[in-house]
């Protein structure tokens, strides 16, 4: 399955949620948000939210300055 | 009523449909608390006196240091070593004298946040560090007050807008459920000035168009501003029904 991350592609094994994702990628989990579509997924739905072929993955870091 | 010194301070707004007489008196009797006078705050702070809101109140606990001036624009060389909030309310009050403006120059707890609240219409959230604004965002979930979020380093920024008088809110923790101070901020990751006054002045213009009535785009969603393409981008932030702060409402 192919989808993007912040526009570059990603190959990807059939079945895959958010969090493995975040292995795969060896992203951090802490401190990230994720959108799929323009939609921002919950950290808690992160665990059963199935990615699927052509999904539009954004994931970025909270910031706190100002 | 608007007095005639107020109807010719303020005729560029009168002469705007969107605004005029009627949302120049709402933003009179509006009742705005900024927290943080950095970056952020500086430029808010000072767009929404210049624009006669008539209640600001402005928290800060920080002394200006010559490392703020490349971005805090509210301030000069000469106010080095003098407490932010001090030195901004005499700004603001120089800009307009017709408002009020009062200061709490020491760092809050949620209880005396809460006090705050009771006070205010809306919040604006120009802090600069992950703590702060996680008790902001649960204050402001418990009291109903909408809240404006800005945040910025290097070269992005971004925004969220959370009207939590609106019982369909989500809330900054059903963003960002974390209390990590790892998070970046400007002193560990740099900042362009011009970013964060972008989102700080945007702060300021969701909140004149909440005070006057006019509809937001932002709410409920999150803007990412890049600085280096000038591109935003948005998505839509659902109420996290798991969320410790305002799921069970």
């Amino acid at each position: 399955m192919k989808i993007t991350v912040n526009e570059n592609l990603v190959q990807l094994d059939e079945q895959c949620n958010i969090e493995q994702l975040l292995i795969v990628l060896e992203s951090p989990l802490k401190g990230s948000a994720i959108a799929v579509n323009q939609k921002i997924i919950s950290r808690s739905e992160w665990g059963n939210y199935q990615l699927k072929e052509n999904d539009k993955v954004s994931l970025f870091q909270a910031i706190a300055g100002g | 009523m608007l007095t005639d010194a107020e109807m010719l301070r303020y005729s560029r707004h009168l002469l705007l449909e969107d605004v005029g007489e009627l949302g120049q008196k709402s933003l009179k009797n509006g009742k705005v608390l900024i927290i943080g006078m950095g970056g952020l705050g500086s430029p808010a702070a000072m767009y929404l006196a210049a624009a006669g809101v008539g209640s600001l109140v402005i928290a800060d606990f920080d002394f200006l240091e010559v490392s703020n001036l490349q971005r805090q624009i509210g301030y000069t060389t000469a106010d080095i070593g003098v407490d932010k909030v001090r030195l901004m309310k005499d700004r603001l009050t120089q800009i307009n004298p017709e408002i009020r403006v009062r200061n709490i120059n020491r760092e809050m707890d949620k209880e005396q946040l809460l006090m705050e609240l009771m006070m205010v219409n809306l919040v604006l959230d120009c802090t600069d560090n992950m703590a702060s604004r996680q008790m902001i965002n649960v204050a402001c979930v418990e009291a109903k007050v909408a809240l404006i979020v800005g945040a910025a380093i290097r070269l992005e920024g971004q925004l969220m807008f959370f009207d939590h008088s609106q019982t369909d809110a989500a809330c900054y923790h059903c963003l960002f459920p974390t209390d990590e101070e790892q998070t970046l901020n400007c002193s560990n990751s740099g900042v362009l000035g011009p970013v964060v006054g972008t989102i700080g002045t945007i702060q300021a213009l969701e909140a004149i168009k909440h005070l006057t009535g006019l509809p937001s785009g932002i709410k409920n969603k999150l803007k990412l501003f890049d600085g280096k393409t000038l591109e935003w981008q948005t998505f839509a932030i659902n109420q996290d029904p798991h969320c410790s702060v305002c799921g069970n409402k």
